[in-house]
């Protein structure tokens, strides 16, 4: 019986899938012509984007803030709606829709909050005799991998602005190191090397603490200069009739920064990887260690 | 020539197939072990499915967590509690 209820409920979802996969063909899926490149107007200070692009409107109808979002992320010509940025989705994530970015960010922090209030009762960790981990094999080829994916995820990070990528991608790529190290060595090696809970804790707060001071930072000098500026700011913004010329360089030494995007992806990077290596330095530690009061 | 896109579409709906029999797989599997090994198979068939659809951040992000830190904490709990499902 269960069988059957679990062979119908197969063919449902292939039959689900087929049906949202030819739908899809109609709507997202590459098709053979490339995309349409509209025109970019010259725009003057105070034009609404829906009556210069009135004509294009009508024609892509739902897409239209596809549309803007592709034509303005990197767009010099019109510093009041770029985010200066040839990555149009870390320039969503970070620019255009940050305050969705750092709640998602606050979720996470708390997430990490919740896991380590149920390992509060660590007494000691005694470390057993003998030759702990994997075998030399295995051990070589993890000091070498394990360098390698924390290079591939820095740049994964580093370059969040440029190619796919961005902090968090970046941050979860380069908890796998950690992982392997705990795999293939032992705890007590980590232990013994200095990567404890408490060292990951102090990563986090730097991170989420960037995180912060960067969303503040075009406020504060807005406060130093006597002028207006918005949290989450990027570059400078043009409302009601009057700019806010209050910004983060775009480029420095010639080499595109996009602002605050490095910033942002900079410090997310520390703080996912250390989130997710306090998790894992706790779930590895033995039953032993908890023995006794433990709330 | 042949179609690309339609060779595409086709090699989508394969693939998307192919993630629900791992999926089925991993459900009705016994042994806990292979049961990780499914769901970590379907997952990079999706990672697969989210780069054809050209979301490369998505996938970015799909393959290290869904592949690497899932099913190492899976493993990690097997380790600790039973390796067989009794029923």
């Amino acid at each position: 019986m269960r069988k059957l209820i679990g062979l119908f409920g197969v063919v449902a979802f292939v039959l689900g899938f087929s049906l949202l996969l030819s739908l899809g063909g109609f709507m997202y899926i590459p098709k053979s012509q490339p995309r349409v490149q509209p025109a970019l107007l010259d725009l003057k200070e105070g034009y609404f984007i829906k009556d210069v692009f009135y004509i294009e409107y009508t024609l892509y109808g739902n897409n239209f803030l596809a549309l803007i979002y592709l034509n303005y992320t990197y767009n010099p010509s019109y510093i009041y709606a770029t985010a200066y940025s040839p990555e149009a989705v870390t320039a969503i994530v970070w620019d255009y829709r940050g305050l969705d970015t750092l709640f998602e960010t606050a979720v996470f922090y708390l997430a990490i909050i919740g896991a380590l209030a149920l390992a509060r009762g660590v007494l000691r960790v005694y470390k057993p005799h003998g030759n702990l981990g994997m075998s030399l094999i295995v051990k070589t080829v993890t000091r070498i991998t394990s360098a390698l994916i924390v290079t591939v995820a820095a740049s994964i990070a580093l370059h969040g602005h440029l190619t796919p990528g961005g902090g968090f991608q970046g941050g979860s790529a380069a908890a796998v190191a950690p992982l392997l190290v705990l795999t293939a060595f032992s705890l007590y090696f980590l232990f013994e090397k200095g990567v404890s809970k408490d060292l990951m804790l102090i990563i986090r707060s730097i991170g989420l603490i960037g995180i912060a001071l960067t969303a503040l930072s075009c406020y504060f000098i807005a406060v130093a200069n006597g002028s207006r500026a918005f949290v989450f700011q990027n570059q400078p913004k043009f409302m009601n009739g009057s700019r806010i010329d209050v910004s983060i360089p775009s480029h420095i030494g010639g080499e595109l920064i996009s602002g605050t995007l490095w910033f942002f992806n900079l410090s997310e990077f520390f703080a996912v990887m250390a989130g997710f290596t306090i998790v894992f330095l706790l779930l590895f530690m033995p039953e032993e260690a908890y023995r006794g009061e433990s709330g | 020539m042949i179609n690309l896109e339609l060779t595409t579409l086709v090699f989508m709906a394969v693939l998307s197939i192919a993630s629900l029999i791992a999926v089925y797989l991993a459900v009705f599997e016994k042994k806990l072990v292979k049961a990780v090994i499914f769901s970590a198979i379907q997952s990079t068939i999706y990672a697969l499915l989210y780069y054809l659809l050209m979301a490369p951040d998505i996938a970015l992000v799909y393959i290290p967590v869904a592949v690497g830190l899932y099913p190492a904490v899976i493993l990690l709990l097997i380790s600790k509690t039973e390796k067989e499902e009794r029923d």
